[in-house]
């Protein structure tokens, strides 16, 4: 049996992050391809063979008329069958920052209800200017749901990264189409006050700028599909890769293990598809 | 069906938990700014949309393109202001604000190219525009007044509408903003055998920014029978030039490009010493012989001074290049356009190094006028806050949109850089030692018969002039063509196709299109192989009828030069098809010796290469050096120094400018080890840049500047040194390998040819002598090989006597190796019982000091003259750097900052701020001078450091020899200390110090 798992990370059209996102699916045993999307659009290339997609962070098409809108059009009019097919047979999805807003705009994420229906690529959510107006960089504090059906975030509690986005403000119609999600436990990672216990930050009630770097509704950081395996978030755990990418390292003592907390993120879609196999 | 324009409008839902962000930030904005609450604000923004589609094709797929169905409301053919679902009361006042006809839309091309995948038939634009609806105006606020604080009449156009209009159904709307058509102009041939006045006429008037010799000896090179000859065999006019010649030879020959003012001879006297001497040359006598002297000892200055910026080998399998420029002129007229250009345009100088680097961190440092500024400003000034939000603003977008981190940076306020601001933007770039078929990177290898390509944008009347027109000093008639809006990312998309490119070895040679355009870019490569031959009617145009000379000169953005061997045509147009960039074959390599350009089948311009490139006669000007007089600086001897304190931590030179610094990103590509921000609260001040920019590898790349103005206003030598001294200082307190460093020089300066319009031009050319001296004087004793560098030399504004001319300025960029960024140091104290430590000497060196400069403007000393930091003995102070980096290297230091402006009193109190703790320290005997001085001195060659107490002793046997005292401890109280022997001087709150520091030019507003 093939240990190797292969990863699309896609580039093109104002992605940026897709150098950094393909080497820590390198470093945690992924075989990761930089993949432009139109490799994909013009037929050379096909996602189904591929095992995990990853939709990087950046400014796709400049984020002009809404962040991530126009690179999910792409994806949306123009990969619409792979993408569904890739989703139906179980293959894991990420969205990081411009992906995930990508991801929301397509309709993947949150998705129908239901972990049985198939991916209808309606858009139920969306991502919206901060409310400080201003794009920023700064390292937040996220706690996970430890019963999100969610594949990438199995057995994380807490972990710091940065967030570097101008429309990272997750909103959603109505408060019962949050309850939904909730209840499904696809609110599966928000930002919360480092003060809190570890296990306790959660909480639905507003947080202040900058704990909630954005004012999203419920503190919302991330979210996944029904059947955990279309993941997206703001925050972007591919820059915490390495200790020394922590803004206090240098106060820090490390000893030999200078693993970041962001990595186990990938390692967790590289596993789960191993062990499918 | 014919051609139409359907109009789009989307404004934010405002159902619970829905907000107008936009219209809230304007409301801020102008509270932050000028003070005035203007009440809610609502936006919406409006696409005009020509092509063959009608409304009603349109609307149905509205929330498919222009609105998103979850947060906004769009409406197809209708106002919106009329709506009484969305806008139940009409606003007091609408200000629309759209663009110019011609300026780059950059909205409005992402809208068209979503729009093509849903409706692909026929040829389509989009122009975009944005209205602000102030709901419930104050009367007394003036109309145009508001208005004109949202737009810049240079590059958009507004409309004002009243609550009247709308009411009684007279609004105008904004309509497509339709180009003039414009006819080619068949090249004409200009006589230059007229009398000397008319020659300098004709330069004037067509902004060729020619001197008389420059005229000339254009005159004369055609008056000389054998080009005579060689003219009339290709049919062109074979005594006298085309306007394509002219204007070619005018952009190769500006000062921009050909750095007359630097390569130029120089008679220097100096009334001081009574020297009187010639220097040859500025740049090769004190820059470039100097490091090509410094080559000899190293092997890994890979490629200095020739190509688009400076490379070096990091290690064996990758090298490091850099560059930095400036973009002062364009971001005067429209800040926000011309800074953005600015941070693409150095972009691409490392995308055009060797045969392609990626850029990889961005460095940007602004100088302006004070923020706050109430005094006189001539009016086609911006005020310095405006230039302030602008300038940001275009390298915010610019670099965090090409997914480059900012990774460090300055700014700088002085009244003078009102006049002008200053906009350096460097970049760093990254790129493999050799390709796959085994060709060194940094080395360009074309040869007659490849094929040249524009790749990326295409030529618009945008940017004619910009190279003659930086030349110029600025006035009112400053041409807007000069201007332009970056387009990050058409440039993003080129740079992953070119670098896709370099990987698969398809290029040969390649170069940015910058000041100057084709003629600069072509004719540079065409030196490699000694000609080339260009069809003009094959350049891609945003707009037809472009004239031959305009198509050739114009700086239209987002353009490379690529030449492509012809067996690797095909694969190279495939690539660029995929990444949808444009790339067209206009030009070919020869080795005729000739710049021979073609429009069609006609020969426009036949320009020897060796006329073109080196036929530019040498300068020469007159320098006279006697030093400034200035009144001695005395404070006040009763003084409150915690009061002082304080104060200093406003100063816009010295208070955080976090708000502004963290709009960029600064952590793309995971590499970004010291961040702009360290320390507890990740808001103390970062020294260097250290990024390990190969993932998973923790070998480090430290980037670092230093800037010092105010010392030119006693001497520009010190102020030179300064800048160097306090480059490799912050390089330093990173641990850098003193063994692998270099250079960039950007000097900016005030006009320093004497003339009428510059009567002090002696004086201002030897600040500029002096300033080289000390360059060549520094850099050799650090070891520093200066790789790159850039002058920009006519800073100025206005005419004599209403002249504001900027002090004049140099920029010292570092770049260096760091051998593992996992023993690295930040400035922020870490744990109490840590031994502060100050390395190096205190001097009474107070002239033009930030505290001279705050007790004269506050009224409390007379003047800012005195004694000026010095570096008297580099090379001992070279040894002392290379201790304290060896200390941080092996993690005896963690903890190092730098002292520069306000002196150690400032240092300490940043370090404090960073670790949210507090500290005593003791000044005595830490060097020369009253307690004042010892405070707030700027002495160069000083870093505080502090140590744990496991390390201390071997820290201190590592620094033995260098000038090292023990000042105090890191405390777990609240408060920095400050004692002098027996006396307290200081007593200040930590939390009320930082309050200060971070407060002071948060122009934010507040946050919800």
């Amino acid at each position: 049996m093939s240990r190797e798992v292969k990863v699309c990370v896609l580039f093109g059209f104002g992605i940026n992050c897709d150098r950094e996102t393909a080497a820590v699916f390198d470093m945690v045993g992924g075989t990761s391809e930089r993949l432009h999307v139109n490799r994909l659009v013009n037929g050379e290339r096909h996602l189904s063979e591929f095992d995990i997609l990853a939709v990087p962070g950046g400014f796709s098409f400049g984020d002009h008329l809404g962040s991530g809108r126009l690179l999910g059009n792409r994806l949306r009019f123009a990969l619409r069958e792979q993408l569904q097919q890739f989703v139906t047979d179980g293959k894991p999805v990420i969205g990081i920052c411009n992906g995930f807003q990508a991801l929301v705009k397509t309709g993947l994420l949150p998705g129908p209800h239901a972990a049985s229906m198939e991916p209808d690529l309606v858009q139920r959510a969306s991502l919206t200017l901060n409310n400080t107006g201003r794009y920023e960089d700064r390292w937040v504090t996220l706690e996970f749901d430890s019963e999100s059906p969610c594949i990438w975030t199995k057995g994380i509690q807490r972990i710091e990264c940065p967030v570097r986005h101008g429309e990272g403000r997750f909103v959603m119609p109505t408060s019962e189409e949050l309850d939904g999600l909730d209840a499904n436990h696809q609110l599966t990672v928000r930002y919360v006050d480092p003060i809190t216990p570890v296990g306790e930050g959660i909480q639905d009630e507003l947080l202040s700028f900058p704990i909630s770097p954005n004012g999203s509704m419920r503190n919302i950081a991330g979210i996944c599909d029904a059947t955990g395996l279309v993941f997206g978030l703001m925050p972007h755990p591919e820059a915490f890769y390495n200790m020394w990418l922590h803004p206090e390292h240098t106060s820090m003592s490390i000893g030999d293990d200078w693993e970041g907390e962001g990595l186990q993120i990938f390692r967790n879609a590289v596993e789960y598809v191993l062990r499918q196999r | 069906m014919g051609v139409q324009v359907v109009r789009v409008e989307v404004t934010p839902l405002q159902t619970e938990g829905m907000r107008d962000v936009l219209g809230d930030v304007i409301q801020r904005q102008l509270l932050a700014d000028h003070g005035i609450d203007v009440g809610k604000v609502r936006s919406i923004r409006g696409y005009l949309i020509r092509s063959q589609y009608s409304a009603d094709e349109i609307e149905p797929r509205v929330q498919d393109i222009f609105s998103d169905p979850i947060i906004e409301f769009g409406a197809t053919n209708t106002s919106l202001l009329d709506d009484k679902k969305y806008f139940p009361t009409h606003p007091t006042l609408t200000v629309t604000v759209g663009f110019k006809p011609g300026v780059t839309d950059n909205p409005g091309a992402a809208a068209n190219d979503g729009f093509k995948i849903l409706f692909p038939e026929g040829k389509s634009s989009i122009s975009t525009y944005v209205s602000y609806a102030f709901l419930s105006l104050p009367d007394d606020v003036d109309h145009n007044w508001l208005a004109s604080t949202l737009f810049n009449g240079l590059i958009e156009r507004s409309i004002l509408t009243s609550k009247d209009q709308l009411e009684s159904g007279n609004a105008i709307h904004l309509t497509y903003p339709e180009r003039p058509i414009i006819e080619r102009q068949t090249p004409s041939i200009i006589n230059l055998e007229v009398h000397d006045e008319e020659l300098i006429q004709l330069s004037n008037d067509g902004l060729l920014a020619l001197n008389l010799n420059e005229m000339q000896t254009i005159r004369d090179h055609y008056r000389d029978e054998t080009t005579r000859t060689n003219r009339a065999n290709v049919g062109i006019s074979p005594d006298a030039p085309t306007d394509v010649e002219l204007e070619c030879l005018a952009q190769t020959w500006s000062e921009h490009c050909k750095h007359k003012i630097f390569a130029s001879k120089i008679h220097h006297i100096d009334t001081e010493t009574n020297e009187d001497t010639v220097i040859d040359s500025l740049f090769k006598t004190h820059i470039m012989k100097p490091t090509h002297d410094m080559a000899k000892d190293v092997d890994w200055l890979l490629s200095v001074f020739h190509d688009n910026s400076g490379v070096i080998a990091w290690n064996d399998d990758w090298s490091i290049c850099m560059k930095a420029e400036t973009h002062n002129s364009p971001s005067a007229l429209d800040p926000y356009g011309g800074a953005m250009t600015g941070i693409v345009g150095v972009n691409r100088d490392i995308l055009g190094t060797g045969l392609g680097a990626r850029p990889i961190a961005n460095t940007d440092v602004f100088c302006f006028g004070p923020p706050d500024w109430s005094g006189e400003l001539p009016s086609t000034l911006f005020h310095p806050s405006r230039v302030l939000r602008g300038v940001h603003a275009g390298v915010r977008v610019g670099g965090n949109e090409s997914g480059i981190p900012t990774i460090n940076g300055s700014i700088v306020f002085d009244e003078r850089y009102i006049g002008k601001p200053l906009v350096y933007c460097g970049t760093v770039g990254l790129m493999p030692r050799r390709l796959a078929d085994g060709r060194e990177s940094h080395e360009k290898n074309p040869t007659p018969g490849d094929l040249v390509y524009m790749v990326g944008g295409r030529v618009g009347s945008d940017g004619i002039h910009g190279a003659t027109f930086s030349s110029l000093e600025l006035t009112d008639e400053s041409p807007s063509s000069a201007v332009q809006i970056g387009d990050p990312i058409t440039q993003k998309k080129m740079m992953d196709m070119l670098l896709e490119a370099r990987d698969a070895c398809l290029i040969t040679c390649t170069t940015d299109n910058g000041a100057g355009g084709l003629s600069s870019s072509i004719g540079e490569m065409a030196e490699y192989t000694n000609g080339c031959e260009i069809d003009l009617g094959k350049v891609p145009l945003k707009q037809e009828g472009l004239s031959s000379w305009e198509i050739l000169v114009s700086e239209s953005q987002e353009r490379m030069t690529v030449a492509v061997a012809p067996k690797d045509k095909d694969a190279f147009e495939s690539l660029a098809q995929l990444h949808e960039v444009e790339a067209t074959h206009v030009a070919m390599f020869t080795d005729t010796g000739y710049f021979h350009v073609k429009h069609g089948e006609e020969t426009v311009a036949y320009l020897p290469i060796t006329f073109l490139h080196d036929g530019v006669p040498q300068l020469e000007l007159e320098s006279e050096w006697s030093p400034p007089q200035h009144v001695a600086f005395a404070p006040p001897a009763d003084i409150d120094q915690t009061t002082l304190l304080r104060e200093m931590l406003t100063r816009p030179n010295i208070a955080s400018k976090e708000t502004w610094v963290r709009q960029y990103d600064h952590e793309v590509i995971a590499q970004t080890v010291v961040k702009p921000f360290v320390g507890v609260e990740r808001d103390g001040p970062g020294d260097a840049g250290l990024i390990a920019p190969i993932h998973g590898n923790p070998q480090g790349l430290v980037v670092s500047c230093g800037i010092a103005p105010r010392y030119s206003d006693i001497d520009a030598g010190a102020m030179v040194a300064a800048s160097i001294d306090e480059a490799v200082r912050n390089a330093v307190c990173v641990g850098v390998d003193i063994d692998k460093m270099a250079g960039l020089d950007n000097f900016c300066w005030p006009d320093p040819i004497e003339s009428e319009k510059t009567p002090d031009g002696k004086f201002k050319l030897a600040q500029l002598v002096r300033a080289n001296r000390e360059l060549e004087r520094v850099c050799r004793a650090y070891h520093l090989p200066c790789v790159s560098g850039k002058d920009s030399m006519k800073n100025d504004y206005g005419v004599w006597p209403d002249k504001i001319s900027i002090p004049p300025t140099m920029l010292f960029s570092l770049f260096g190796n760091q051998p593992d960024v996992r023993k690295t140091a930040t400035s922020n104290f870490k744990h109490h019982g840590e031994r502060i430590y100050l390395v190096g000497t205190t001097y009474d060196e107070l002239g033009a000091s930030e505290v001279a400069f705050h007790l004269r403007e506050r009224g409390d000393a007379e003047g800012i003259g005195g004694q000026v930091p010095l570096l008297e003995d580099p090379e001992r102070q070279l040894n002392v750097y290379r201790k304290l980096s060896a200390s941080i290297q092996q993690g005896l230091v963690r903890t190092a900052h730098d002292c520069s402006e306000g002196g150690l009193a400032i240092a300490v109190a940043e370090m404090c701020i960073g670790g949210r703790c507090g500290a005593i320290i003791d000044i005595d005997g830490i060097g020369h001078g009253d307690a004042f001085t010892r405070l707030w001195s700027e002495s160069l060659g000083r870093i505080v450091v502090s140590v744990e107490a496991q390390h201390e002793l071997a820290f201190v046997e590592m620094m033995e020899g260098s000038d090292v005292h023990l000042i105090g401890m890191v405390t777990e109280s609240s408060d920095l200390i400050v004692e002098d022997g027996y006396d307290m001087i200081i007593q200040a709150d930590v939390d009320e110090l930082t309050t200060a520091w971070k407060g002071a030019l948060d122009m934010t507003g507040a946050v919800e």
